[in-house]
């Protein structure tokens, strides 16, 4: 069943396998970056009219459409693949994709048609997060099985390309509508242009993929009646392959999930977030290392057809284990050297009850750590600031110390008005200033609001002491962009970029390689999306819960750096070397 | 191949130049759990 081709190009057919694959993929990333830029506009159309017990609810569902459904889907369409075929199950997930994504774009308001808006938008995520599941499994299941046996490697690492593709594709036309129809029409109605020109992608996409051909390994399989009748039972309940699901989920998926968050995400929060850099700037930095690290997925994905694919991915993990701390530290002097010299100088602590202080783990987003402990820490692990913690009598309000000024978190209703008048001169007077900054003037106005808002009241009041100890103590409110050493950075993150091309590059063909054509879609796509979602997916509030818990903004970093040890250990004592296996063998 | 590497390149300038522009967006991806349905709060009117 298999070839084998030595340096022969790709004929036309392998070509158009792979370009309707990675189509599919394509559309995944495409909205995973429209639901990013697009959030704060679609949340204002859909949300903003809800209550607080109804906002709660809809963000619990919309952190399932994200974390939840995907690994569901994963075992719907995987099971489906494995007894229909890859190619009606691809056809399958690309059209709920690509009709949930175009819905979206002609759904009516919660202005329009009330609470049914956001119920409809859920249903249509959740949808979509089902599909998805089906998506990536799909597609390196099908390029794999049309690849000649020494070159699996390389087709299958082109399926990964398609996200900065994805990526690009998502800035080109937002970017391009706002250019055209301007802000405010944007804001308003633009916003839609984007999901609705999906129509066209998925009306190519669905053109191509009808043309193609079942995978030959599977017609082959099924021809001699050999598919698998119960493909969940076998992939999960039998221990033979389970033992292998769990050895690809936390030998191999789960550690390169975390390297290409660290590396593409995680950076990105680290440089607006914790470095203070502004957004546009780091965007572009981010998107210039895309750039020039796109080419090694498939540049890996080739090197592990000649040295191996555990080499490659192992590599990259023990590489990511030993330089992420360097790196990002590097980073830190790079773009904000002003942070990294108050950093070492200044000594910050925190003085709390223990019994107050709460690890602030919150992946749905709707717990409220409001302590005064959790408070201080909170922003503490906001500012950047390193501070140690001192434990305080139980009952004690929590007190912070930046060198000698002490920043109480205890708030009197007299606090709150005179924290509000201070903020409503700031607006008058940069309102009143020549030229006015617009974005000032409403990050400022946003400030006011705040304390209308009894919760956040407390909240601003605090947020203003510390702002105002900080500055004295050397801490900057922004990175200089005068001193980011631009090069420098694009170098670093040019780094972070080639470990995950080392992780991911190999990883499609190597999962592909572990598991039987009866059960394979089914056996890989779990794996593959529990890592990725899971272990990558909740990164960055893992890594903020341990910013805040050991006041340093580095040890976020120890939580990517923990998992890859433990997909290194496991993958070197229990993965092995596939790249030569025959993956007819047991059919 | 030559042909895809020329495409990638005119396409990745393409999306350079927009960001270069001014393109203000979020390139961290899709908003999970309460940042995905938490809109903004208004800015305050001038005094």
């Amino acid at each position: 069943m298999a070839t084998i081709k030595e340096n022969a190009p790709m004929t036309a057919e392998e070509k158009k396998v792979i370009f309707s694959s990675s189509l599919g993929t394509v559309f995944e990333w495409y909205d995973f970056y429209l639901y990013g830029s697009l959030a704060a506009i679609i949340a204002k159309q859909f949300f903003s009219g809800l209550d607080e017990g109804s906002a709660f609810i809809f963000a619990l569902l919309a952190f399932a459409a994200g974390f939840i459904v995907r690994p569901f889907g994963a075992l719907v369409f995987g099971r489906l693949g494995d007894m229909i075929g890859r190619k009606y199950t691809f056809l399958v997930t690309m059209l709920i994709m690509g009709a949930s994504t175009f819905i979206v774009g002609v759904l009516p308001n919660y202005a329009s048609i009330g609470v049914a808006a956001p119920v409809i938008l859920i249903c249509l995520r959740l949808l979509q997060g089902l599909a998805l599941g089906g998506e990536y499994g799909g597609a390196a299941t099908y390029v794999a099985e049309h690849a000649p046996a020494n070159r699996r490697g390389e087709y299958t690492s082109w399926i990964q390309t398609t996200a900065t593709l994805g990526l690009f594709l998502s800035l080109l036309v937002i970017l391009g509508t706002r250019t055209a129809v301007g802000e405010e029409a944007f804001a308003d109605w633009g916003w839609r242009v984007p999901f609705i020109l999906s129509i066209l992608l998925l009306g190519v996409s669905m053109w191509i993929r009808l043309q193609m051909n079942e995978s030959p390994a599977f017609k082959k399989m099924k021809e001699e009646g050999k598919t698998s009748k119960a493909p969940l039972k076998e992939s999960f309940g039998q221990w033979k392959n389970g033992k292998i699901v769990l050895l690809a989920l936390f030998g191999l998926v789960a550690g390169q999930g975390v390297v290409w968050y660290t590396g593409q995400f995680y950076a990105l929060f680290f440089l607006t977030q914790q470095l203070k850099m502004d957004g546009a700037t780091a965007n572009l930095m981010i998107a210039a290392a895309l750039v020039l690290g796109t080419p090694f997925f498939v540049v890996f994905g080739k090197l592990s057809d000649k040295i191996g694919r555990k080499t490659v991915i192992m590599a990259g993990l023990a590489l990511a284990v030993v330089t992420t701390i360097p790196v990002f530290k590097m980073m830190t002097k790079a773009v904000n050297p002003a942070l990294a010299a108050a950093q070492a100088s200044s000594k910050v602590t925190v003085t709390a009850d223990p019994a107050e202080c709460s690890f602030q783990f919150n992946p749905t987003g709707t717990k409220k750590f409001t302590s005064s402990c959790d408070i201080a820490k909170q922003k503490l692990a906001q500012a950047s600031v390193s501070y140690d913690g001192i434990d305080a009598p139980a009952g004690t309000p929590a007190v912070i110390k930046v060198g000698e000024t002490v920043v109480s978190t205890a708030v009197t209703p007299e606090d709150i008005v005179a924290g509000k008048a201070a903020a409503e001169k700031k607006v008058a007077d940069l309102t009143a200033a020549s030229p006015a900054d617009a974005k000032a003037i409403a990050a400022a106005g946003v400030a006011v609001k705040a304390f209308d808002v009894p919760a956040k009241a407390k909240d601003a009041v605090v947020s203003a002491r510390l702002g105002a100890a900080l500055k004295a103590a050397g801490y900057p409110a922004k990175a200089d962009p005068a001193k980011i050493n631009k090069p420098l950075l694009v170098a670093l993150l040019f780094w972070l970029m080639i470990l995950v091309t080392m992780v991911y590059g190999p990883i499609a063909a190597m999962l592909v390689e572990l598991f039987p054509t009866r059960i394979r879609y089914t056996s890989m796509s779990l794996p593959y999306h529990i890592g990725n979602g899971w272990f990558g997916g909740l990164l960055p509030t893992i890594s903020f819960a341990l910013v805040a818990q050991y006041g340093n903004m580095f040890q976020g970093l120890y939580y990517p750096i923990g998992i890859a040890l433990m997909t290194l250990i496991i993958g070197m004592l229990f993965i092995r070397e596939t790249k030569d296996v025959d993956i007819y063998a047991s059919d | 191949m030559w042909k895809v590497v020329v495409g990638f390149i005119i396409f990745a300038g393409l999306a350079m130049f927009a960001l270069m522009n001014g393109g203000e967006v979020d390139m961290g991806g899709e908003k999970h759990g309460a940042d995905a349905v938490h809109a903004p709060a208004e800015p305050a009117k001038k005094p």
